[in-house]
């Protein structure tokens, strides 16, 4: 009796770990891999065919729309799907997709495995984020993110363009990004690091919290007061400093970030300029105070670029005697997403008409 | 001040006060005596007000404690613990100045008279010498004592002693026995005191309550009330009384 | 026992506490990234009263009285406020854990004014709504301690589980509020006392004042209530009255500190027990020497948190880093002055 019994039991056994193991046709099939290296130097093999994407990085969602590899997103982020302005513009197809993370960024992994996808990209400022969703999902994650440099963005795209096949593409728009940036440097000249004007930002509705690199801002021909500073979340690019700290710059200019809906904005330029701590800044006594697009740590490629536009024409208002944002903005929204009036519609939602002093 | 108990009811978890016409004579010391869980310190509670008293239940010298308001009734009444339910480690001077609390309003703080009054009390025990020693390092007889003080100095005309012999040793039950003498005595307090002993009963009260199962069996001065066949009903044990030296000696 | 008359003693350490937290606030007025030398403090800070008003838009003169010293006075208030609503509840409760966070009175205020700034806006003031949640707090650690409301390690539990309730339904607010509001909030929950502006602390610091005089004024009656309820009955006090007008008047300080600097943990659990290490427990001394103390505690803490890193700390992780080590070592030994 209990022999046979035993016996039973081997054989459940043996037969739940068969079932445990993958199938064998699939291991033993040669799958053409691509091998990239992400942000944290991981490096990353996907399929070389990369059909079905999850990204949980506003910023790569965007690149891969422009890169016009829309059709593979399988999913949005929390914050695309509910506080971004400008995703649902440049990606109305984007309504239908089904929202794979919660307010905090985190993944919800039975919905992610349901979706089945090749490759996942995720935010390296999350501690071993990318390690845990790749343990268990058993998919390939790539961990990408600017934070705040040019250099990063261009080789995320590069990255972007071979990893999902439209490498071409990818090559247009790197182009076409430096080809701008050249531009700007040529018309404002060699300006002496002595002489550039030294400007603070007050991003993430803080007067207080403010990127330690922002490319935007050295592009256009100007210096970040709070450049070299040490983050005080190592992964990103943010930092909070003293009240004292600001006035001890005494910075020309202050910008404010706002990429926030008029009504949403904690910091208003209105704010500064009536602060009475902050009467003696030369940019509060001179009212340059201004409005910026800014990034949440993640960037739209084709605003960032506006971005630096407008940032050259605020900062050197001579050397860019016609400058009209708007057409500059479209132009350069065409380019990267193929719309027309796309950049109008943010500049509409934003009030970025009061943004350039007359 | 004479105290007339006129109608009693106290209950509780399976426990029932219930006195009629009980009389305290004033300027005497009555002890209550009787068997554990009789209601000897549930009684001094409710006198005390530790434990809600109703109207028309007491009354001192015709009026009714229960309509007195608290500190109106601490500056009449005095009630002294068997230990204090905790203490920080006070001075035993700030520790008796707490008895001015009567006399002061929510936010004052004593004054220089209510100090005075609170070293008097202390002399008046006969603790002068302590009165900047932290109250927890005295023996547990000079914590009694300090008990007492802190009662005197509300300057009451009636104490509540509960069980202030119990766990002493015999030099100092003596003292405290003989200090009530000489409150009801020179000061002319009324006094009501619970006690264990029968010999102490006997040879320091004016009268004695006996109480058994919340209700109180025999009242009067101990040379006529104290028979042995009383003792018998109240504590359910033969006991012989014994005259020895001038003094009543209970034989169990 | 002490050498030399303890009233003596006292009577320095009195005067020494009192004295402290205004050299205290004399040095903090120089410390501060931007660097203002000695003179150019004395020369502002002596034109700002000569003339009345605070300085011609200076940066020195802004940074001194419309920076720094907001600051440094919410530091002064809040110490005390912590310092001495934290004594009081330990004298009423006679024991050595209790404290605003034991009664659930921290995190009660930081819900109330969280969902008041979320809810209502930064022009409302937040001081209403940490009050009427902190009192709610009270009111039900009171009701699930219940009967046994005397036993300390019953009020100690009820009031773990109130300070929990309070923090999810922080979280909860948290989770729901836009990620705009939610950085400020959560640098805000820390502790901090970066955002003292004049505006917040027009209706907050007379609270604060309100509250320690009054709890000052029942420094005495404290000590009575300490014997327990039956035996402060007998000696004339009205114990329950008085007990909640205690409690009332420690929840609104703390409630009133709270809503501006955020939760600062562990002022009510060390200052006054390192008061009663120096002076006794009788609370005549322990109150205001608390209140002093505390004071000179917490703007040190700030003076720290402000000048040790690039960066600003939060305050609450100072005051956590040297409280819970502080409560370990209470909890194992018995001092003197506690039973």
């Amino acid at each position: 009796m209990s022999r046979r019994r035993g016996s039973t039991l081997l054989l459940l056994a043996a037969l739940l770990l068969l079932l445990c193991q993958e199938p064998a046709g699939l291991r033993a099939r040669e799958i053409p891999r691509l091998a990239v290296r992400d942000s944290l130097g991981r490096r990353v093999e996907v399929p070389a065919t990369v059909r079905r994407v999850i990204s949980l990085e506003p910023e790569i969602t965007r690149i891969i729309v422009a890169l016009g590899g829309g059709d593979k997103l399988v999913s949005v982020d929390f914050f695309l799907r509910h506080f971004d302005h400008l995703f649902s513009v440049v990606f109305p197809q984007g309504r239908d997709l089904p929202v794979v993370s919660n307010q905090a960024q985190d993944l919800n992994f039975e919905l992610a495995l349901r979706l089945r996808p090749d490759v996942l990209f995720s935010s390296p400022s999350e501690f071993q984020s990318a390690e845990r969703i790749e343990r268990k999902l058993r998919i390939p994650v790539a961990a990408l993110a600017s934070t705040g440099r040019f250099e990063n963005l261009l080789q995320e795209i590069g990255t972007v363009g071979r990893l999902i096949g439209r490498e071409n593409r990818a090559r247009e728009l790197a182009e076409f990004f430096r080809a701008k940036i050249s531009d700007i440097e040529l018309r404002i000249g060699r300006v002496p690091a002595a002489a550039r004007p030294r400007v603070y930002l007050a991003f993430w509705g803080s007067l207080l919290r403010t990127p330690v690199a922002y490319d935007p801002v050295d592009a256009a021909g100007a210096v970040n007061c709070a450049a070299g500073l040490l983050p005080s979340y190592l992964g990103t690019a943010g930092t909070t400093v003293r009240l004292e700290d600001i006035i001890r710059w005494d910075p020309d200019m202050i910008l404010i970030q706002g990429n926030y809906l008029p009504e949403e904005r904690a910091v208003t330029a209105a704010g500064i300029l009536s602060d009475a701590r902050l009467a003696s800044l030369r940019a509060v006594r001179g009212r340059r105070v201004h409005y910026t697009f800014g990034f949440w740590y993640w960037w739209d490629p084709a605003l960032v670029l506006v971005e630096t536009l407008y940032l050259a024409r605020l900062l050197h208002p001579d050397r860019f005697p016609r400058f009209d944002l708007r057409q500059e903005g479209d132009a350069v929204f065409r380019e990267f997403y193929g719309l027309d009036g796309a950049f109008t519609k943010l500049w509409r939602l934003l009030d970025c008409d009061d943004w350039l002093p007359k | 001040m004479k105290i007339l108990v006129q109608r009693l009811d106290y209950a509780y978890d399976g426990f029932r006060l219930d006195i009629d016409s009980l009389g305290f004579a004033g300027g005497r010391v009555t002890s209550i005596v009787g068997p554990n869980g009789a209601g000897k310190s549930t009684f001094l509670k409710c006198a005390a007000s530790v434990l809600p008293l109703d109207r028309g239940c007491l009354f001192v010298d015709e009026r009714d404690l229960a309509a007195l308001g608290g500190r109106e009734r601490a500056r009449l009444i005095g009630y002294v613990p068997q230990e204090p339910a905790f203490s920080f480690n006070y001075e035993v001077r700030d520790y008796v100045v707490m008895g001015r609390a009567a006399f002061l309003s929510v936010f004052s703080s004593p004054s220089p008279h209510d100090v005075r009054m609170a070293e008097e009390a202390l002399h008046y025990v006969g603790l002068e010498g302590c009165s900047r020693r932290p109250f927890l390092e005295l023996s547990s007889g000079e914590r009694r004592l300090v008990l007492i003080a802190r009662a005197l100095a509300q300057e009451p005309e009636i104490l509540l002693l509960d069980e202030p012999t119990s766990f002493l040793d015999p030099r100092h039950e003596v003292r405290i026995m003989r200090l009530c003498r000489r409150l009801a005595g020179e000061m002319g307090k009324t006094l009501i005191v619970t006690l264990h002993s029968l010999e102490m009963a006997a040879k320091y009260s004016d009268a004695i309550v006996f109480m058994k199962a919340g209700r109180v069996v025999a009242f009067g001065p101990p040379g006529e009330i104290l028979t042995e066949g009383l003792l018998r009903d109240v504590y359910d044990l033969e006991m012989r009384i014994v005259d020895c030296a001038g003094q009543k000696f209970f034989v169990k | 026992m002490m050498i030399g008359s303890p009233s003596r003693k006292t009577g320095w350490l009195a005067a020494a506490a009192f004295v402290l937290p205004v050299v205290l606030l004399l040095v903090s007025l120089n410390i501060g990234s931007y660097h203002i030398p000695l003179k150019s403090v004395w020369t502002t800070v002596v034109g700002a009263l000569s003339s009345g008003r605070a300085g011609a838009g200076s940066p020195e003169a802004d940074i001194l009285f419309r920076i720094r010293l907001p600051r440094l006075l919410l530091a002064l208030f809040a110490g005390a406020a912590l310092a001495v609503s934290g004594a009081s509840l330990q004298a009423l409760f006679k024991n050595p854990l209790v404290f605003e966070f034991s009664l659930g009175i921290s995190y009660g205020a930081a819900f109330g004014a969280a969902l008041s700034l979320v809810f209502l806006g930064r022009g409302f003031p937040p001081q209403l709504a940490a009050f009427a949640f902190a009192v709610l707090a009270v009111v039900l650690v009171l009701l699930i301690a219940g009967k046994s409301a005397s036993q300390i390690v019953t009020i100690l539990l009820a009031g773990i589980i109130v300070s929990a309730l309070f923090q999810a339904f922080l979280s909860f607010v948290e989770f729901f509020a836009n990620p705009y509001a939610l950085q400020s909030l959560i640098f805000w929950l820390m502790g901090s006392l970066a955002q003292a502006v004049w505006k917040d602390l027009a209706l907050t610091l007379p609270l604060i004042a309100l509250g320690v005089i009054v709890l000052v004024l029942l420094r005495w009656r404290m000590n009575v209530l300490s014997l327990g309820d039956e035996e402060a009955r007998t000696l004339g006090v009205n114990v329950k009255w008085e007990k909640i007008l205690v409690i009332a008047v420690a929840t609104l300080t703390t409630a009133a500190a709270t809503s501006v600097t955020g939760v600062i943990n562990w002022m009510g659990l060390i200052v006054p027990h390192l008061v009663r290490m120096m002076v006794g427990a009788d609370n005549r001394k322990v109150i205001p020497l608390s209140a002093a103390f505390g004071a000179s505690l917490l703007l040190v803490a700030d003076d720290i948190a402000r000048s040790a890193a690039p960066f600003e700390i939060p305050i609450g992780i100072l005051t956590s880093a040297v409280g819970v080590p502080f409560f370990i070592v209470l909890l194992k030994k018995s001092g003197r002055v506690w039973q």
